[in-house]
């Protein structure tokens, strides 16, 4: 049963980062390759107001998340919007967010280094037994937190004017023009959301597996699959192939090894790919169409 | 003097990478980010096949190149069934599993200490351990692929491509079988850049996984983005511009374990200002919209 625990809250954290790519990817339609690079600076930003400064948590926490949303912001102000006003493809703007992604992930490892950083103060606590499991309370924290943020991206997509216009420039960029939708500001919220909830959702991992300048090549990955597999463009779809993702990972590392769990979560990826391009929930498209 | 012969070989080894790049990403279309996992596997099956089989260079080159192509044909099936950003994710899921491959197949690959001790090649009985021989036999090599690359681009077979890449349902409805030219261009990029990758194993004598990472894959998609995207000249003046201008850092003092960091940094700031400000690169005409 062990897996079943450990499976959810990995998959409950691959769907907060795959929501937290999503909400940039509906609108903007090109992979923000640097959101990893954002994603690690929020868990260093952690660092930084945790251990550095030494702040509460419940100070650190807001402080580190809300940095994390400028630095996404900041990017989308400072390069992303002046090549979208040269009518740059969705390629070069990857292009960009490549070069970005190694920019930012180098600036981490040149300020801090390249070993292991760890938010956990105190001893190790040990599990609270739960259907023959352990579970820790971070961990128990971990899930709680996913599913709230998860379901409050949710009813802001739903329910508020700003979600409404989200989904409109992500539907037909055009159109929503002609209706006096600004798409630039809706495209800085994106970045803005986007990117405090990938700060939230990095600090998250880093109290349970701690932190190094790479982790957020790999938590993109995952978070990419989850959104691909789930379905581009369905947001409880993503849940679902965030969790599906996590369980299916731990259940290989449970009967295979943990080493292969990238391994894995490709091999999932490439089933999809090849027999269902749009994910469970989604719709197919240009791109996905065989 | 041995230090300026080690840049040129450098420059040489990835000038073949990166102009097979540029076949597959420039003259295609196919944006791929995992052109290094074909050199890592090339590096790999060069090394394993001199180690473990004594077997001279000018027998493993080929069969390094043979074994990518042949992967590169297994995994371009069904890559090439997404496109665009599609494509640049299944290929950056590709890289990410060759590097985890690397690192686990421990018996063969030596996990993350790699492995040591790759002899040099030998021609006509001689070793070619000096700098000089091995700079002569990396830009002899690297010239006979930039002319191959060449006389591929300029053929019949190159002028498909580059329609591919302008419209591809349009050259679909002028009876040109797409996905078949688009795999072969695959297929002959992992080979050359196989070729690269057996000629940086047995150059340095000693490989691990770390030279075969994403961020290599990126590095040689910014030589020839920066060199310029559809043109091969283009692929070695970014090769010469990228490998040589970090090593000015040597000469300001920086400390090796800060100049690694720097060196990278400088390269993604050559991609986002490149995309910023010349999105068709130093030499290029084509523009990547």
């Amino acid at each position: 049963m062990q897996f079943l625990v450990n499976g959810l809250i990995a998959g409950s954290t691959y769907a907060l980062i795959a929501i937290s790519f999503a909400l940039i990817y509906f609108p903007t339609r090109f992979f923000h390759f640097a959101h990893g690079a954002v994603f690690a600076w929020g868990a260093y930003f952690g660092y930084i107001s945790v251990v550095m400064l030494k702040m509460p948590l419940w100070v650190a926490l807001p402080l580190a998340v809300g940095m994390t949303a400028m630095l996404g912001a900041g990017l989308e102000v400072g390069i992303y919007r002046p090549l979208r006003r040269r009518r740059a493809t969705g390629l070069v703007l990857l292009l960009a967010s490549l070069g970005l992604y190694v920019v930012l992930q180098n600036l981490i490892s040149l300020l801090f280094g390249d070993e292991t950083k760890s938010l956990r103060a105190g001893e190790i606590v040990e599990g609270i037994a739960l259907f023959g499991s352990r579970i820790t309370p971070i961990q128990l924290w971990i899930i709680f937190a996913s599913f709230a943020s998860f379901a409050s991206v949710w009813a802001i997509l739903k329910f508020t004017k700003f979600g409404k216009s989200l989904r409109a420039v992500a539907s037909d960029p055009e159109l929503a023009l002609v209706h006096g939708v600004d798409s630039d500001r809706v495209i800085l919220g994106a970045f803005t959301l986007g990117s405090g909830l990938a700060g939230l959702a990095a600090i998250l991992v880093a109290l349970d597996v701690d932190m190094t300048p790479t982790m957020g090549l790999n938590a993109l990955m995952m978070g990419v699959v989850a959104m691909i597999v789930g379905g581009v463009g369905s947001v409880h779809g993503i849940l679902i192939g965030g969790l599906l993702l996590g369980l299916a990972q731990h259940l290989g590392v449970w009967k295979i090894g943990s080493e292969w769990q990238d391994a894995i979560a490709f091999a999932i990826l490439l089933m999809f790919v090849l027999f269902r391009p749009h994910g469970i929930m989604g719709r197919p498209t240009r791109k996905t169409v065989v | 003097m041995d230090y300026l012969l080690h840049i040129l070989i450098l420059i040489g080894i990835y000038l073949i990478a990166a102009a097979s790049l540029n076949f597959v990403a420039g003259y295609t279309g196919l944006l791929s980010v995992a052109h290094a996992a074909f050199y890592g596997v090339g590096a790999y099956i060069a090394a394993l096949m001199a180690l473990k089989l004594g077997a001279p260079f000018w027998l493993s080159l080929p069969c390094a190149t043979a074994m990518a192509a042949m992967l590169a044909a297994v995994v371009a099936i069904p890559a090439l069934r997404v496109h665009d950003d599609y494509f640049v994710i299944a290929t950056f899921c590709l890289q990410v599993i060759a590097t985890s491959v690397m690192n686990n197949w421990i018996d063969v690959t030596g996990g993350p200490l790699g492995l040591p001790g790759i002899p040099h090649p030998t021609l006509f009985g001689v070793s070619l351990s000096a700098h000089w021989q091995m700079a002569l036999l990396v830009w002899a090599i690297a010239g006979l692929s930039l002319w191959l690359l060449h006389r591929l681009v300029s053929a019949p077979f190159g002028r498909v491509l580059k329609a591919i890449r302008e419209d591809e349902v349009f050259t679909r409805s002028l009876g040109k079988n797409v996905v078949k030219y688009k795999v072969l261009a695959f297929v002959i990029g992992a080979a050359f850049a196989a070729v690269s990758g057996s000629l940086y194993a047995v150059y340095m004598t000693y490989i691990d996984p770390t030279s075969f990472t994403v961020h290599e894959s990126i590095f040689m998609l910014a030589i020839v983005i920066v060199g310029g995207a559809g043109n091969l000249w283009g692929s070695v003046a970014g090769a010469a511009v990228l490998v040589a201008l970090p090593e000015l850092l040597r000469f300001v003092g920086l400390p090796s374990a800060i100049a690694a960091n720097v060196r990278q940094m400088l390269y993604g700031a050559s991609l986002v200002g490149m995309m910023l400000w010349r999105p068709q690169g130093l030499l290029g005409k084509y523009r990547l919209d």
